[in-house]
């Protein structure tokens, strides 16, 4: 597990470097381009986007080892690349320089028509912090803190021609269909698109802490629709530890497994009543305050369950679908895991290994506590993984096997299931 | 009755404002410049010797115009209580999302007049007079860079700082004028990376290293 561990670039740090290296050498094709174009007008753009394909095509086989490895295992199916270039590019913005004041300023005045001088009583000049498409000013307000959300310019704009560039490399790269690949990158075009969208994670963010309100020991912030615009996002700054910082005071396993019982009610109660979900449990969205509630931020990323696909999936997680005599083919063929045009040796292969992985990742739904804490269960989960990754079979399929929906419920839960490991939480699942 | 005209016209005196005014509306709905100064005149019920007491030319209007954006854009960032507590490069940042601003307000007249020059190092006569506010206002912030450290001084190279800005600028508003992005995010965007590297670049960095690199094997051969 360990190598496993270091071969993964989990952190920030390493995942922004390695798309560094690929911003800088798009940035180079980019001069190359115009370089040439100096000499000859006629040079066509397709030399271009040829060079910029090639090398994003290399960054991402960098990943294929990797990060894409385990979100291909919790899909299920070979197409959670898509989640390799949500990474991609909300990565990629890690990279872009901070915005200058006077863009800032120049944010607000197209957006609120007003300076952050006018609005605010202080308002910091230099960002505190980078959110994965903007940054975050610390303000204050008749008394309060406020964090402020400023989003780059043209970030909204530029994913759809990204996501353009990348389509077809994808399907050569992953030997899928067109079509298939259509699906996967349409739910995370979308999801992407929405998350620039800051108009909606307001309405979102409300929405759903209203409705999570009655949870305890939950601490959101609350929102400014008045401060707030579709670049802008103005809600109360929350002091706390995060995850890591609040491990590192040695809190008892009692306090522990409270704050892991939180966060597990927090997305149950989301998924199982609201039916839709904050679909980005990254660390950074979570902070522990001082009076140990835990407090969450970052509605940007909110996936919507459809009540079908609901069913299905949550029949996966149940008591009854492990026993002989059940009869999970159906089940498969209704989520899409095995399809038509499958002969029957492939789909006794498939249903044999999705069986194995429906017992790993729902074995936490099917007991009462679940200690995620256990380290051999988070073993096995990347020891499946990687012999499934490296099965010809899965290599070479063409079909994509799944379900669209499932490509942030499953992102949600790994997120979910890590942060709990990362706790050591032991915890009432059911 | 040609008295009686000539009475109308003077009371209705024209002036420099309502020429300029009368002008940018024929451009803007017939799409080019008046035939001549004389029918552009018959039309408003004057004399053509009327025009010359404020312009020579069409084109000394468009000057005029052109210089009017960069006055009113240094005027707006002057006025704005945070400016005096920038860095030059806040300073340029501010010049130029601001000129930007004002641009929008004209925008089918600056897609009208504005040509980029073939040559860089040609001016055309229209934007002289605003490429002089131009310069004034980039010397001004280049000073004021070298006095805090923010650009370092460089023999010959240093006194051409304004013109790698001047073809910023330029870069910028052709960029513009080609931004089809919403609310023009782009171009903001475009602002904030190219002044951004003209920064970089004017401040001390591998250039200076690689200057004094070269110097260091030349003397040592």
């Amino acid at each position: 597990m360990k190598d496993e561990q270091t071969s993964i670039p989990t952190s920030k740090v390493q995942r922004a470097t390695r798309f560094l290296k690929t911003g800088a050498k798009v940035g180079g094709n980019y001069l190359k381009h115009y370089g040439k174009k100096m000499f000859d007008s006629e040079l066509s753009r397709d030399q271009l986007d040829n060079d910029n394909a090639a090398d994003i095509y290399d960054s991402l086989s960098e990943l294929k080892g990797s990060a894409l490895k385990i979100a291909q295992m919790l899909s299920m199916d070979k197409n959670v690349l898509p989640t390799a270039y949500q990474d991609k590019f909300a990565m990629s913005q890690y990279s872009a320089p901070p915005l200058s004041y006077p863009l800032v300023v120049q944010t607000f005045r197209k957006y609120l028509g007003k300076t952050p001088d006018d609005l605010f009583e202080t308002f910091t000049k230099n960002a505190v912090n980078a959110a994965s498409i903007g940054q975050v000013h610390k303000a204050t307000l008749d008394g309060k803190t406020l964090a402020v959300k400023i989003q780059y310019p043209g970030v909204a704009d530029s994913i759809s021609s990204d996501l353009k560039i990348v389509r077809p490399i994808a399907s050569r790269m992953f030997k899928i269909g067109t079509a298939e690949l259509e699906q996967y990158i349409g739910e995370v075009e979308s999801k992407l698109i929405e998350e620039t969208d800051y108009s909606l994670e307001l309405k979102r963010s409300m929405e759903i802490t209203g409705l999570c309100g009655h949870l305890e020991g939950i601490k959101f912030p609350t929102y400014y629709p008045e401060l707030s615009s579709d670049r802008i996002l103005v809600m109360d700054w929350i002091n706390g530890l995060h995850i890591k910082e609040w491990l590192a005071t040695n809190p008892s396993q009692e306090q522990k497994n409270e704050i892991g019982q939180r966060l597990w009610d927090f997305y149950d109660f989301q998924i199982h009543s609201l039916k839709q979900v904050h679909a980005d449990p990254h660390p950074g969205n979570f902070m522990i305050t001082d009076d140990n509630k835990l407090g969450i931020i970052d509605f940007g990323c909110v996936k919507e369950i459809p009540e079908d696909f609901y069913e299905q999936y949550f029949k996966l997680m149940k008591d009854d679908v492990l026993n002989p005599d059940y009869n999970l083919k159906d089940l498969f063929f209704e989520l899409g895991f095995l399809s038509d045009k499958d002969t029957e040796k492939e789909k006794a292969f498939y249903l044999e290994i999705f069986t194995e992985m429906i017992e790993l990742l729902g074995r936490p739904f099917r007991s009462k506590t679940f200690d995620f804490g256990d380290d051999t269960y988070f073993k096995q989960i990347f020891e499946v993984g990687d012999r499934v990754s490296k099965m010809k079979e899965i290599r070479n399929s063409k079909t994509a096997r799944g379900n669209r929906h499932g490509l942030y419920i499953n992102r949600t839960y790994f997120g979910l299931y890590n942060l709990l490991n990362e706790l050591k939480a032991e915890v009432i699942t059911s | 009755m040609e008295k009686a005209v000539k009475k109308k016209a003077t009371k209705a005196s024209l002036s420099a404002v309502a020429i300029m005014k009368a002008y940018k509306k024929h451009l803007l709905t017939e799409g080019s410049q008046p035939k001549s100064v004389f029918v552009f005149m018959e039309h408003l019920n004057e004399e053509e010797e009327e025009f010359y007491k404020y312009f020579s030319s069409f084109e000394a209007i468009d000057a005029e115009l052109w210089k009017s954006f960069a006055e009113r854009t240094i005027k707006a960032i002057k006025s704005d209580k945070a400016y005096n507590g920038y860095g030059a490069r806040e300073k340029m940042l501010a010049f130029l999302f601001t000129l930007v601003e004002v641009l929008k307000k004209d925008r089918s007249y600056v897609k009208l007049t504005f040509k980029r020059p073939d040559k860089p190092e040609l001016v055309p006569a229209w934007l002289r007079d605003f490429k002089k506010e131009f310069d004034a206002f980039s010397m001004e912030v280049i000073e004021e860079g070298i006095g805090s450290e923010e650009i370092v001084k460089r023999p010959i190279l240093s006194e051409r700082y304004y013109d790698g800005l001047w073809l910023q600028i330029l870069f910028i508003i052709s960029f513009w004028l080609k931004d089809t992005s919403k609310g023009f995010e782009r171009t903001d965007a475009a602002i904030e990376k190219s002044a951004n590297l003209s920064f970089e670049l004017m401040g001390r960095g591998p250039l200076d290293l690689m200057l004094d690199f070269g110097k260091f094997l030349y003397q040592n051969r």
